[in-house]
C-alpha cells in the first residue's frame, strides 16, 4: 500500500517539474520511463534530478559502477545520499540485486514474453522508449539465445516532438507526392525524431503546403520510431500509417508493398546489401521511400560501399544531413539528389 | 411440541454442521483438480501467447472455476499493484488468498511456493517443464484428498447426525 502511495505522490511532483519547463510540450504519459525504474531508482531520481526530469535522455546502470544519466551533452549522476552531482565517480553505485531487480520490472516478471527482445539485446517499453541490455550471451548453435548476468541497462528516453519537421517538410513533399528522402545523422542528433514527425505529417497532410496526405507503411525493425507495445504505437505516427512492428527491413518492405498498398514507405537505417535492393523493388511499385542512415555528413556516405549506388544512381531526391551543431536536430543542410545542389 | 421441535433443532443443526464439514473434503478434491487446469491454461498463455505474466494470470483468473480464483487473481493484483515484487512473492499471496477459501496443509501450500519460484524467471520451455511438474504433484494431491474425501465426508455425515441424536436423547 505504501508503494502506491509513493508513486502517487510522485505523479504529482513530476506533474509540477513539467508545468515548470516548457522547453517543448511534454504529457506527463512521456514519464513512462520513469516506471520502469525500480521504487530506490525512482526516489534517486526525484531527489537528485528533478529540474533534469524532461530531459534526460539516456540512463545508464552498470553493475558495481556509478548510475549516468546523459542530459544533452552533459552526464550527470546522483550520490547515494540523492544529492545531484557532476563527478560521476561520486555516483550512486548499481549492486547485482538493483540490476535483478530492475530486470524483473522491465520484463513484468516474465522473461520467456521477451526472448527475442533479449536474443537482440534490447526491448521497447511503454511510451516507446528503448531499453538497452548487455550481459553474458548463451550460445545455441553458435547463434545468439539469450543474455543471462546482466551487466548493463541503457534507457534511452524516446521524445515526440510534434512539429519538428515543419522546417524539412516543404523540401520533402511536391503538389500530392513525396520524394524519396535520406536523413543523414551521426547518433544522437534527432534523426528518428525527426523521421517520425515527418511520417506523421506526411500521413496525415499539411494543410499548409495543400498536401492531401497518404497511406504510409512503416518498417519499424528496433520498434524505436512508432514504439510499438503490445499493438499500440506510443508515439503519433499518423492516422494513414500502418506499422509492421520487429520485422527485417528488406523482407518488411516487400511486404508491405504487396499487403497496404502504401504511398510511401518509411524505414531506418539502412546499409545492408538487401536493404538497398528492397528500395529498388519498392521504387519500381511506384512506392516512395524514406529512410535514414548513419554518418556525419554527405561527403563521407558517398564513399559507403553500398549507399554509393543508390547517391550515384541518383536514387534519393532530397538529402537532408542532421548535427548538434546547434543544439539536437540542426538541420545542416538539404540536398537535391538528382543535381547534388544545396537547397539550403 | 416444544420439545419435539427443539430435538428437530438441534438434529438439523447437527447434521447441517457435519455436511458443511464434510463439503470441504469434496472442495479440496476439486481444488486440485481445477488447479490442474488453470495451469493448462497458463501454460498456453505462457507458450504460445507469451502473455506477460501479470495479464496471463488476470486472463486465467477470469477463466478458471471460482473457488480457484482468489489465488490468480490475486497474484495478478499483487503483481500490478507493487512495482519491484518477485513473481514468487506475488504467487505466495494468491495461495495466501487461496488457504483462505480452502484449509491447505503446510506441505501443499510449500509445494504451490515452489512453483512460485520457478514462475516467470526463464525461457518458455523451463516455464512448461515447471508447469507440467507441478501439474503431476497437483494430481498426486488430487488423488489423496479423493482417499480422504471418501473416507471422511460418509463419516461426518453420520457423526454429526449422531451427535445430535445422543444430545436429544439426553435431553429429553
Amino acid at each position: 500500500m505504501a508503494k502506491v502511495i509513493i508513486n502517487r505522490e510522485i505523479n504529482k511532483e513530476s506533474n509540477e517539474v513539467l508545468s515548470g519547463i516548457a522547453t517543448f510540450p511534454l504529457k506527463v504519459s512521456s514519464l513512462t520511463w520513469f516506471q520502469a525504474l525500480s521504487p530506490h531508482l525512482q526516489e534517486l531520481v526525484i531527489d537528485g534530478l528533478q529540474s533534469f526530469m524532461s530531459e534526460i535522455e539516456e540512463i545508464r546502470l552498470r553493475v558495481k559502477r556509478p548510475i549516468i544519466f546523459r542530459v544533452g551533452d552533459r552526464e550527470m549522476t546522483v550520490t547515494a545520499q540523492k544529492e545531484f552531482t557532476l563527478q560521476l565517480e561520486q555516483g550512486y553505485i548499481i549492486t547485482r540485486e538493483e540490476m535483478e531487480r530492475t530486470v524483473q520490472i522491465l520484463s513484468q516478471n516474465s522473461l520467456y514474453a521477451w526472448e527475442d527482445e533479449f536474443k537482440n539485446g534490447y526491448l521497447t517499453i511503454p511510451g516507446g522508449h528503448r531499453i538497452g541490455l548487455v550481459g553474458r550471451g548463451i550460445l545455441e548453435q553458435g547463434e545468439i539465445k539469450t543474455l543471462k548476468d546482466l551487466s548493463g541497462i541503457n534507457y534511452r528516453i524516446g521524445r515526440q516532438i510534434l512539429g519538428c519537421a515543419d522546417e524539412v517538410l516543404p523540401y520533402l513533399v511536391k503538389k500530392e507526392q513525396a520524394y524519396h528522402t535520406l536523413i543523414i545523422s551521426p547518433p544522437q542528433c534527432g534523426k528518428t525524431t525527426l523521421l517520425r514527425d515527418v511520417i506523421r505529417q506526411i500521413s496525415e497532410g499539411i494543410p499548409e503546403l495543400l498536401f492531401p496526405g497518404m497511406n504510409v507503411g512503416l518498417v519499424d525493425e528496433r520498434s524505436e520510431i512508432a514504439g510499438m507495445y503490445q499493438g499500440e504505437p506510443q508515439f503519433q505516427v499518423g492516422l494513414r500509417t500502418d506499422v509492421l512492428d520487429a520485422c527485417p527491413k528488406a523482407q518488411g518492405m516487400m511486404m508491405l508493398v504487396r499487403s497496404m498498398s502504401p504511398g510511401l514507405i518509411a524505414t531506418d537505417e539502412i546499409g545492408k546489401k538487401e536493404d538497398i535492393e528492397a528500395l529498388y523493388n519498392a521504387l519500381q511499385a511506384g512506392v516512395k521511400v524514406i529512410t535514414t542512415v548513419h554518418g556525419s555528413g554527405f561527403e563521407e556516405i558517398k564513399e559507403r560501399r553500398n549507399i554509393q549506388s543508390l547517391i550515384n544512381w541518383r536514387f534519393f531526391e532530397r538529402i537532408i544531413v542532421l548535427s548538434r551543431r546547434e543544439g539536437v536536430g540542426t538541420i545542416e543542410t538539404i540536398i537535391d539528389g538528382k543535381t547534388l545542389e544545396r537547397l539550403r | 411440541m416444544f420439545k419435539l421441535l427443539g430435538a428437530f433443532c438441534i438434529l438439523g443443526s447437527c447434521g447441517y454442521i457435519g455436511v458443511r464439514i464434510s463439503s470441504i473434503y469434496k472442495k479440496r478434491t476439486e481444488i486440485f483438480r481445477f488447479l490442474q487446469n488453470g495451469l493448462t491454461l497458463l501454460e498456453t498463455e505462457i507458450s504460445y501467447c507469451s502473455t506477460p505474466l501479470p495479464l496471463a494470470l488476470e486472463r486465467v483468473g477470469k477463466k478458471i472455476n471460482k473457488d480457484c480464483q482468489p489465488l490468480f487473481v490475486r497474484a495478478a493484483a499483487v503483481l500490478k499493484e507493487n512495482k519491484g515484487v518477485t513473481a514468487a512473492e506475488a504467487w505466495q499471496a494468491g495461495v495466501e488468498a487461496l488457504g483462505h477459501e480452502v484449509p491447505l496443509t503446510k506441505e501443499e501450500k510449500e509445494l504451490l511456493f515452489i512453483f512460485g519460484h520457478g514462475l516467470g524467471g526463464s525461457a518458455k520451455e523451463e516455464q512448461v517443464k515447471n508447469i507440467a511438474l507441478t501439474q503431476k504433484q497437483l494430481n498426486v494431491l488430487e488423488k489423496a484428498a479423493e482417499e480422504e474425501q471418501a473416507r471422511n465426508q460418509k463419516m461426518w455425515q453420520y457423526l454429526s447426525f449422531s451427535i445430535g441424536a445422543v444430545i436429544v436423547l439426553i435431553l429429553i
